[in-house]
Protein backbone atom coordinates (compact mmCIF):
# COMPACT_ATOMS: atom_id res chain seq x y z
CA UNK A 1 0.00 0.00 0.00
CA UNK A 2 1.29 3.48 -0.90
CA UNK A 3 2.49 5.89 1.77
CA UNK A 4 -0.23 8.33 2.90
CA UNK A 5 0.07 12.07 2.36
CA UNK A 6 0.26 14.21 5.49
CA UNK A 7 -1.74 17.44 5.44
CA UNK A 8 -1.59 20.18 8.06
CA UNK A 9 -5.39 20.12 8.30
CA UNK A 10 -8.50 19.10 6.43
CA UNK A 11 -9.67 22.54 5.35
CA UNK A 12 -10.86 23.08 1.76
CA UNK A 13 -7.76 25.19 1.16
CA UNK A 14 -5.41 22.37 2.21
CA UNK A 15 -7.30 19.86 0.10
CA UNK A 16 -7.20 22.16 -2.94
CA UNK A 17 -3.46 22.58 -2.51
CA UNK A 18 -2.98 18.81 -2.26
CA UNK A 19 -5.10 18.17 -5.40
CA UNK A 20 -3.22 20.84 -7.33
CA UNK A 21 0.20 19.54 -6.34
CA UNK A 22 -0.68 15.93 -7.21
CA UNK A 23 -2.71 16.60 -10.36
CA UNK A 24 -5.73 14.80 -8.89
CA UNK A 25 -9.46 15.46 -8.86
CA UNK A 26 -12.02 16.82 -11.31
CA UNK A 27 -11.91 20.50 -10.39
CA UNK A 28 -14.68 20.25 -7.78
CA UNK A 29 -14.31 19.98 -4.00
CA UNK A 30 -13.62 16.53 -2.56
CA UNK A 31 -14.03 14.65 0.69
CA UNK A 32 -10.65 13.86 2.29
CA UNK A 33 -9.98 10.12 1.89
CA UNK A 34 -8.79 9.45 5.42
CA UNK A 35 -8.13 5.92 6.63
CA UNK A 36 -11.18 6.11 8.90
CA UNK A 37 -13.54 6.98 6.06
CA UNK A 38 -12.05 4.40 3.70
CA UNK A 39 -12.20 1.73 6.39
CA UNK A 40 -15.85 2.57 7.01
CA UNK A 41 -16.60 1.85 3.35
CA UNK A 42 -14.50 -1.32 3.30
CA UNK A 43 -16.17 -2.65 6.46
CA UNK A 44 -19.35 -3.12 4.39
CA UNK A 45 -17.40 -5.07 1.75
CA UNK A 46 -16.59 -8.70 2.43
CA UNK A 47 -13.70 -8.95 -0.02
CA UNK A 48 -9.94 -8.63 0.53
CA UNK A 49 -9.05 -4.91 0.30
CA UNK A 50 -5.92 -5.80 -1.68
CA UNK A 51 -7.78 -7.87 -4.27
CA UNK A 52 -7.24 -6.44 -7.74
CA UNK A 53 -10.67 -5.98 -9.31
CA UNK A 54 -9.33 -4.74 -12.64
CA UNK A 55 -6.15 -3.56 -14.34
CA UNK A 56 -7.06 -0.27 -15.95
CA UNK A 57 -5.46 1.15 -19.10
CA UNK A 58 -3.65 3.21 -20.22
CA UNK A 59 -1.71 3.40 -16.92
CA UNK A 60 -2.13 -0.31 -16.16
CA UNK A 61 -3.30 0.86 -12.74
CA UNK A 62 -4.26 -1.80 -10.23
CA UNK A 63 -7.81 -1.11 -9.10
CA UNK A 64 -7.92 -2.86 -5.75
CA UNK A 65 -10.96 -2.74 -3.51
CA UNK A 66 -9.04 -0.29 -1.31
CA UNK A 67 -8.13 2.06 -4.16
CA UNK A 68 -11.71 1.99 -5.39
CA UNK A 69 -12.90 2.80 -1.87
CA UNK A 70 -10.43 5.71 -1.60
CA UNK A 71 -11.79 7.19 -4.82
CA UNK A 72 -15.37 6.58 -3.71
CA UNK A 73 -14.74 8.49 -0.48
CA UNK A 74 -13.11 11.34 -2.41
CA UNK A 75 -16.17 11.51 -4.67
CA UNK A 76 -18.51 11.79 -1.69
CA UNK A 77 -20.05 8.31 -1.87
CA UNK A 78 -21.92 6.99 1.16
CA UNK A 79 -20.20 3.74 2.28
CA UNK A 80 -23.05 1.45 1.27
CA UNK A 81 -22.76 2.19 -2.48
CA UNK A 82 -19.21 0.80 -2.72
CA UNK A 83 -20.38 -2.55 -4.23
CA UNK A 84 -21.91 -0.63 -7.15
CA UNK A 85 -18.65 1.22 -7.79
CA UNK A 86 -16.70 -2.04 -7.56
CA UNK A 87 -19.07 -3.73 -10.02
CA UNK A 88 -18.68 -0.85 -12.48
CA UNK A 89 -14.89 -0.99 -12.22
CA UNK A 90 -15.00 -4.75 -12.78
CA UNK A 91 -16.99 -4.11 -15.95
CA UNK A 92 -14.51 -1.45 -17.11
CA UNK A 93 -11.73 -4.03 -16.91
CA UNK A 94 -13.52 -6.33 -19.37
CA UNK A 95 -11.84 -6.75 -22.74
CA UNK A 96 -15.11 -5.86 -24.53
CA UNK A 97 -15.01 -2.34 -23.12
CA UNK A 98 -11.61 -1.62 -24.76
CA UNK A 99 -10.75 0.84 -21.99
CA UNK A 100 -7.43 1.91 -23.48
CA UNK A 101 -9.31 3.15 -26.51
CA UNK A 102 -12.15 4.63 -24.48
CA UNK A 103 -9.74 6.67 -22.39
CA UNK A 104 -7.26 7.59 -25.09
CA UNK A 105 -9.57 8.59 -27.96
CA UNK A 106 -10.26 12.10 -29.22
CA UNK A 107 -14.00 11.23 -29.03
CA UNK A 108 -15.80 12.57 -25.91
CA UNK A 109 -16.89 9.09 -24.71
CA UNK A 110 -17.69 8.50 -21.04
CA UNK A 111 -18.87 5.32 -19.30
CA UNK A 112 -22.60 5.45 -18.52
CA UNK A 113 -23.58 3.36 -15.49
CA UNK A 114 -27.11 1.94 -15.37
CA UNK A 115 -28.03 0.35 -12.03
CA UNK A 116 -30.61 -2.46 -12.18
CA UNK A 117 -32.66 -4.31 -9.58
CA UNK A 118 -33.62 -3.67 -5.96
CA UNK A 119 -30.15 -2.30 -5.13
CA UNK A 120 -31.12 0.80 -7.08
CA UNK A 121 -33.96 1.80 -4.78
CA UNK A 122 -32.41 0.37 -1.62
CA UNK A 123 -29.27 2.47 -2.10
CA UNK A 124 -31.23 5.57 -3.07
CA UNK A 125 -30.46 5.86 -6.79
CA UNK A 126 -32.76 8.01 -8.92
CA UNK A 127 -34.41 6.20 -11.83
CA UNK A 128 -37.23 8.70 -12.24
CA UNK A 129 -37.70 12.41 -12.81
CA UNK A 130 -34.41 14.08 -13.78
CA UNK A 131 -32.39 10.88 -13.42
CA UNK A 132 -29.56 12.18 -15.59
CA UNK A 133 -29.55 15.51 -13.76
CA UNK A 134 -28.45 16.86 -10.40
CA UNK A 135 -29.92 16.39 -6.95
CA UNK A 136 -29.34 12.76 -6.04
CA UNK A 137 -26.32 11.71 -4.00
CA UNK A 138 -26.07 8.08 -5.17
CA UNK A 139 -26.27 8.93 -8.89
CA UNK A 140 -23.91 11.88 -8.58
CA UNK A 141 -21.24 10.33 -6.40
CA UNK A 142 -21.14 6.82 -7.88
CA UNK A 143 -20.67 8.24 -11.37
CA UNK A 144 -18.06 10.63 -10.01
CA UNK A 145 -16.27 7.81 -8.17
CA UNK A 146 -15.91 5.87 -11.40
CA UNK A 147 -14.52 8.98 -13.07
CA UNK A 148 -12.05 9.37 -10.21
CA UNK A 149 -10.93 5.76 -10.65
CA UNK A 150 -10.38 6.49 -14.33
CA UNK A 151 -8.47 9.70 -13.61
CA UNK A 152 -6.31 8.38 -10.79
CA UNK A 153 -5.93 4.63 -11.28
CA UNK A 154 -6.34 4.33 -15.05
CA UNK A 155 -4.45 7.56 -15.71
CA UNK A 156 -7.15 9.06 -17.95
CA UNK A 157 -5.98 12.58 -17.19
CA UNK A 158 -6.86 15.15 -19.87
CA UNK A 159 -3.67 15.55 -21.87
CA UNK A 160 -1.42 12.60 -21.10
CA UNK A 161 -4.14 9.95 -20.77
CA UNK A 162 -7.31 11.39 -22.32
CA UNK A 163 -7.10 13.41 -25.51
CA UNK A 164 -10.82 14.01 -25.99
CA UNK A 165 -11.04 17.01 -28.29
CA UNK A 166 -13.85 18.74 -26.42
CA UNK A 167 -14.66 16.39 -23.55
CA UNK A 168 -18.31 16.20 -22.50
CA UNK A 169 -20.20 16.97 -19.27
CA UNK A 170 -20.76 13.27 -18.56
CA UNK A 171 -17.03 12.91 -17.94
CA UNK A 172 -17.77 14.40 -14.50
CA UNK A 173 -20.42 11.85 -13.55
CA UNK A 174 -22.74 9.60 -15.57
CA UNK A 175 -24.97 7.25 -13.60
CA UNK A 176 -28.69 6.50 -13.54
CA UNK A 177 -30.90 3.66 -12.40
CA UNK A 178 -33.31 1.72 -14.59
CA UNK A 179 -36.92 2.61 -13.80
CA UNK A 180 -38.09 -0.96 -13.40
CA UNK A 181 -41.20 -0.09 -11.42
CA UNK A 182 -42.59 1.88 -14.37
CA UNK A 183 -41.19 -0.33 -17.12
CA UNK A 184 -43.59 -2.61 -19.00
CA UNK A 185 -40.74 -5.06 -19.61
CA UNK A 186 -38.54 -7.22 -17.36
CA UNK A 187 -35.44 -5.58 -15.86
CA UNK A 188 -32.75 -5.00 -18.45
CA UNK A 189 -30.15 -7.27 -16.84
CA UNK A 190 -32.64 -10.17 -16.84
CA UNK A 191 -32.94 -9.88 -20.61
CA UNK A 192 -29.13 -10.10 -20.75
CA UNK A 193 -29.34 -13.47 -19.00
CA UNK A 194 -28.11 -12.47 -15.55
CA UNK A 195 -29.88 -14.50 -12.87
CA UNK A 196 -29.15 -12.05 -10.08
CA UNK A 197 -31.30 -9.49 -8.36
CA UNK A 198 -29.12 -6.44 -8.93
CA UNK A 199 -26.55 -5.53 -11.55
CA UNK A 200 -24.89 -2.62 -13.26
CA UNK A 201 -24.42 -2.02 -16.98
CA UNK A 202 -21.52 0.04 -18.29
CA UNK A 203 -22.00 1.56 -21.74
CA UNK A 204 -19.23 3.80 -23.07
CA UNK A 205 -21.01 6.43 -25.06
CA UNK A 206 -21.95 10.00 -25.78
CA UNK A 207 -24.18 12.26 -23.74
CA UNK A 208 -27.91 11.50 -24.13
CA UNK A 209 -29.43 12.82 -27.38
CA UNK A 210 -32.98 13.86 -26.53
CA UNK A 211 -36.04 13.21 -28.67
CA UNK A 212 -39.57 14.25 -27.79
CA UNK A 213 -42.87 12.94 -29.02
CA UNK A 214 -46.07 14.36 -27.58
CA UNK A 215 -48.36 13.41 -30.44
CA UNK A 216 -48.14 9.69 -31.12
CA UNK A 217 -50.48 7.03 -29.82
CA UNK A 218 -48.65 4.36 -31.79
CA UNK A 219 -45.16 2.91 -31.27
CA UNK A 220 -44.10 3.80 -34.80
CA UNK A 221 -44.59 7.54 -34.33
CA UNK A 222 -42.37 7.60 -31.26
CA UNK A 223 -39.74 5.28 -32.64
CA UNK A 224 -39.54 7.00 -36.03
CA UNK A 225 -38.33 10.08 -34.18
CA UNK A 226 -35.79 8.00 -32.26
CA UNK A 227 -34.60 6.59 -35.59
CA UNK A 228 -33.90 10.06 -36.97
CA UNK A 229 -31.74 10.79 -33.92
CA UNK A 230 -29.84 7.53 -34.42
CA UNK A 231 -29.31 7.95 -38.15
CA UNK A 232 -26.95 10.90 -38.02
CA UNK A 233 -23.64 10.86 -39.86
CA UNK A 234 -21.99 12.60 -36.92
CA UNK A 235 -21.63 9.67 -34.54
CA UNK A 236 -18.86 7.08 -34.52
CA UNK A 237 -21.49 4.39 -34.95
CA UNK A 238 -22.28 5.48 -38.52
CA UNK A 239 -19.05 3.96 -39.93
CA UNK A 240 -18.65 1.23 -37.25
CA UNK A 241 -21.12 -1.65 -37.47
CA UNK A 242 -20.37 -3.14 -34.04
CA UNK A 243 -21.43 0.12 -32.34
CA UNK A 244 -24.30 0.00 -29.85
CA UNK A 245 -27.14 2.40 -29.14
CA UNK A 246 -28.84 2.59 -25.76
CA UNK A 247 -32.41 3.84 -26.04
CA UNK A 248 -33.56 5.37 -22.77
CA UNK A 249 -37.35 5.43 -23.05
CA UNK A 250 -39.36 7.51 -20.60
CA UNK A 251 -42.16 5.57 -18.87
CA UNK A 252 -44.93 7.20 -20.93
CA UNK A 253 -43.29 6.35 -24.27
CA UNK A 254 -42.56 2.82 -23.06
CA UNK A 255 -46.16 2.43 -21.93
CA UNK A 256 -47.54 3.59 -25.28
CA UNK A 257 -45.24 1.19 -27.12
CA UNK A 258 -45.95 -1.80 -24.87
CA UNK A 259 -49.72 -1.18 -24.94
CA UNK A 260 -49.65 -2.34 -28.57
CA UNK A 261 -47.97 -5.56 -27.53
CA UNK A 262 -44.45 -4.59 -28.52
CA UNK A 263 -41.60 -6.26 -26.66
CA UNK A 264 -38.14 -4.83 -26.06
CA UNK A 265 -36.88 -6.91 -29.02
CA UNK A 266 -39.65 -5.52 -31.21
CA UNK A 267 -38.41 -2.00 -30.44
CA UNK A 268 -34.83 -2.94 -31.35
CA UNK A 269 -35.90 -4.66 -34.56
CA UNK A 270 -38.05 -1.73 -35.65
CA UNK A 271 -35.28 0.80 -34.99
CA UNK A 272 -32.81 -1.41 -36.85
CA UNK A 273 -35.04 -1.22 -39.91
CA UNK A 274 -35.82 2.49 -39.63
CA UNK A 275 -32.52 4.05 -38.58
CA UNK A 276 -30.86 3.97 -42.00
CA UNK A 277 -29.10 6.22 -44.52
CA UNK A 278 -28.38 5.72 -48.19
CA UNK A 279 -25.19 3.79 -48.79
CA UNK A 280 -23.86 6.40 -51.21
CA UNK A 281 -24.36 9.12 -48.60
CA UNK A 282 -22.42 7.19 -45.94
CA UNK A 283 -19.65 6.20 -48.35
CA UNK A 284 -19.25 9.85 -49.34
CA UNK A 285 -18.88 10.84 -45.68
CA UNK A 286 -16.18 8.39 -44.56
CA UNK A 287 -12.82 7.23 -45.90
CA UNK A 288 -12.90 4.08 -43.80
CA UNK A 289 -15.85 1.84 -42.94
CA UNK A 290 -15.50 -0.72 -40.14
CA UNK A 291 -18.55 -2.63 -41.32
CA UNK A 292 -19.70 -6.22 -41.33
CA UNK A 293 -19.15 -8.01 -44.64
CA UNK A 294 -22.83 -8.03 -45.57
CA UNK A 295 -22.97 -4.24 -45.20
CA UNK A 296 -19.94 -3.77 -47.42
CA UNK A 297 -21.74 -5.82 -50.10
CA UNK A 298 -24.80 -3.52 -50.23
CA UNK A 299 -25.56 -1.66 -53.47
CA UNK A 300 -25.29 2.09 -53.87
CA UNK A 301 -29.05 2.64 -53.85
CA UNK A 302 -29.60 0.49 -50.73
CA UNK A 303 -30.32 1.91 -47.34
CA UNK A 304 -27.71 0.94 -44.78
CA UNK A 305 -28.42 0.60 -41.05
CA UNK A 306 -26.44 2.63 -38.52
CA UNK A 307 -25.39 -0.54 -36.73
CA UNK A 308 -24.79 -4.10 -37.87
CA UNK A 309 -27.48 -5.88 -35.86
CA UNK A 310 -30.73 -5.24 -34.01
CA UNK A 311 -28.98 -6.78 -31.00
CA UNK A 312 -26.78 -3.67 -30.82
CA UNK A 313 -29.86 -1.58 -30.00
CA UNK A 314 -30.48 -1.82 -26.24
CA UNK A 315 -33.69 -0.59 -24.63
CA UNK A 316 -34.27 0.46 -21.02
CA UNK A 317 -36.73 2.69 -19.19
CA UNK A 318 -35.57 5.78 -17.30
CA UNK A 319 -37.07 9.09 -16.25
CA UNK A 320 -40.33 10.42 -14.88
CA UNK A 321 -43.54 12.02 -16.16
CA UNK A 322 -43.37 13.67 -19.57
CA UNK A 323 -42.63 12.61 -23.12
CA UNK A 324 -38.90 12.98 -23.55
CA UNK A 325 -36.66 9.99 -24.26
CA UNK A 326 -33.09 9.69 -25.43
CA UNK A 327 -30.62 7.91 -27.67
CA UNK A 328 -27.11 7.24 -26.34
CA UNK A 329 -24.74 6.23 -29.15
CA UNK A 330 -21.57 4.42 -28.22
CA UNK A 331 -17.99 5.36 -28.97
CA UNK A 332 -18.00 2.61 -31.58
CA UNK A 333 -15.17 0.19 -30.84
CA UNK A 334 -16.56 -0.89 -27.50
CA UNK A 335 -19.29 -3.19 -26.20
CA UNK A 336 -21.44 -2.67 -23.14
CA UNK A 337 -20.96 -5.02 -20.19
CA UNK A 338 -23.47 -5.97 -17.49
CA UNK A 339 -22.17 -7.45 -14.22
CA UNK A 340 -23.74 -8.54 -10.95
CA UNK A 341 -23.47 -6.30 -7.91
CA UNK A 342 -21.76 -8.28 -5.15
CA UNK A 343 -24.14 -9.38 -2.43
CA UNK A 344 -26.95 -9.54 -4.95
CA UNK A 345 -28.91 -12.76 -4.50
CA UNK A 346 -29.41 -15.16 -7.34
CA UNK A 347 -32.91 -16.25 -8.27
CA UNK A 348 -32.11 -19.68 -6.95
CA UNK A 349 -31.09 -18.44 -3.51
CA UNK A 350 -34.16 -16.22 -3.28
CA UNK A 351 -36.66 -19.00 -3.88
CA UNK B 1 -3.56 18.39 14.19
CA UNK B 2 -2.46 16.75 10.94
CA UNK B 3 -4.57 14.64 8.59
CA UNK B 4 -3.39 11.58 6.67
CA UNK B 5 -4.78 11.24 3.14
CA UNK B 6 -4.67 7.91 1.33
CA UNK B 7 -3.42 8.08 -2.25
CA UNK B 8 -6.13 7.47 -4.89
CA UNK B 9 -3.79 6.33 -7.67
CA UNK B 10 -2.20 3.18 -6.25
CA UNK B 11 0.28 0.86 -7.90
CA UNK B 12 0.63 -0.03 -11.55
CA UNK B 13 0.79 -3.52 -12.96
CA UNK B 14 3.36 -2.87 -15.65
CA UNK B 15 6.92 -1.62 -15.45
CA UNK B 16 7.52 1.67 -17.29
CA UNK B 17 8.84 1.10 -20.79
CA UNK B 18 12.23 2.65 -21.51
CA UNK B 19 12.78 4.28 -24.87
CA UNK B 20 15.55 2.67 -26.92
CA UNK B 21 18.78 4.62 -27.29
CA UNK B 22 18.84 6.78 -30.44
CA UNK B 23 20.72 5.40 -33.45
CA UNK B 24 23.86 7.20 -34.60
CA UNK B 25 22.81 6.92 -38.25
CA UNK B 26 19.78 5.79 -40.25
CA UNK B 27 21.89 4.68 -43.23
CA UNK B 28 20.94 1.13 -44.14
CA UNK B 29 18.45 0.94 -41.27
CA UNK B 30 14.87 -0.15 -41.93
CA UNK B 31 12.32 2.36 -40.68
CA UNK B 32 8.90 0.88 -39.90
CA UNK B 33 5.87 2.95 -40.85
CA UNK B 34 2.97 1.82 -38.64
CA UNK B 35 -0.19 3.31 -40.14
CA UNK B 36 -3.03 3.30 -37.61
CA UNK B 37 -5.48 3.93 -40.51
CA UNK B 38 -6.70 7.27 -39.20
CA UNK B 39 -7.72 9.44 -42.17
CA UNK B 40 -4.56 10.87 -43.77
CA UNK B 41 -2.21 9.11 -41.30
CA UNK B 42 -0.83 7.09 -44.20
CA UNK B 43 -0.27 10.20 -46.31
CA UNK B 44 1.75 11.79 -43.52
CA UNK B 45 3.76 8.66 -42.72
CA UNK B 46 4.54 7.86 -46.37
CA UNK B 47 5.73 11.41 -47.05
CA UNK B 48 7.83 11.43 -43.89
CA UNK B 49 9.26 7.99 -44.61
CA UNK B 50 10.15 8.87 -48.20
CA UNK B 51 11.87 12.08 -47.07
CA UNK B 52 13.91 10.26 -44.42
CA UNK B 53 14.85 7.48 -46.82
CA UNK B 54 16.01 9.97 -49.44
CA UNK B 55 18.10 11.94 -46.96
CA UNK B 56 19.64 9.08 -45.00
CA UNK B 57 19.65 5.98 -47.17
CA UNK B 58 17.23 4.19 -44.82
CA UNK B 59 14.91 1.47 -46.08
CA UNK B 60 11.18 1.44 -45.35
CA UNK B 61 8.86 -1.25 -43.97
CA UNK B 62 5.13 -0.63 -43.76
CA UNK B 63 2.32 -2.08 -41.65
CA UNK B 64 -1.28 -1.13 -40.88
CA UNK B 65 -3.46 -1.66 -37.84
CA UNK B 66 -6.95 -2.97 -38.49
CA UNK B 67 -8.59 0.04 -36.89
CA UNK B 68 -7.31 3.19 -35.20
CA UNK B 69 -9.37 2.51 -32.10
CA UNK B 70 -7.66 -0.75 -31.20
CA UNK B 71 -4.01 -1.49 -30.52
CA UNK B 72 -1.80 -3.12 -33.16
CA UNK B 73 -2.05 -6.91 -33.03
CA UNK B 74 0.74 -9.06 -31.63
CA UNK B 75 1.27 -10.38 -35.15
CA UNK B 76 1.91 -6.90 -36.52
CA UNK B 77 4.21 -6.00 -33.65
CA UNK B 78 6.19 -9.23 -33.92
CA UNK B 79 6.71 -8.89 -37.66
CA UNK B 80 7.87 -5.29 -37.19
CA UNK B 81 10.23 -6.33 -34.43
CA UNK B 82 11.87 -8.78 -36.81
CA UNK B 83 12.19 -6.36 -39.71
CA UNK B 84 12.74 -2.81 -38.48
CA UNK B 85 14.95 -0.88 -36.06
CA UNK B 86 12.93 2.37 -35.85
CA UNK B 87 9.15 2.89 -35.89
CA UNK B 88 7.20 5.97 -36.89
CA UNK B 89 3.59 5.96 -35.70
CA UNK B 90 1.13 7.73 -33.42
CA UNK B 91 -0.84 9.88 -35.86
CA UNK B 92 -4.16 11.11 -34.48
CA UNK B 93 -6.87 13.14 -36.22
Amino acid sequence: MSEPIILGDETPESLWQMLDSQGWGDGLPIVAPTAARVDAALRLDSGDPDEVIAVLEPRAGLATRREIAINAVMAGCPPEVLPVVIAAVRALGSAEINLRGVNATTHPVAPLLIVHGPAASELGFNSGLGAFGPGNRANATVGRAVRFVLLHVAGAVPGPGDVSTQGQPSKYTYCVAENVSESPWPAYHRTMGLGVESAVTVHCGENPHNFHDMESNEPTGILDKAATVMATLGTNNAPISQGEFFIGLCPEHASTIAARGWTRDDVSSYLFQRARRSLSEVRAAFDLLAWDEWMMALREDDLVPVTGSAKNIKVFVVGGPGKHSCVIPSWGMTKSVTVAIEGSSTEETRS
Amino acid sequence: MTTEILRPDGETGAAPVQLAAPLASLAGVTIGLLDNTKPNAGVLLDRLGATLAARTGARLGRRETKNAAVAASDQVLESMTEEVRVVLTGSAD
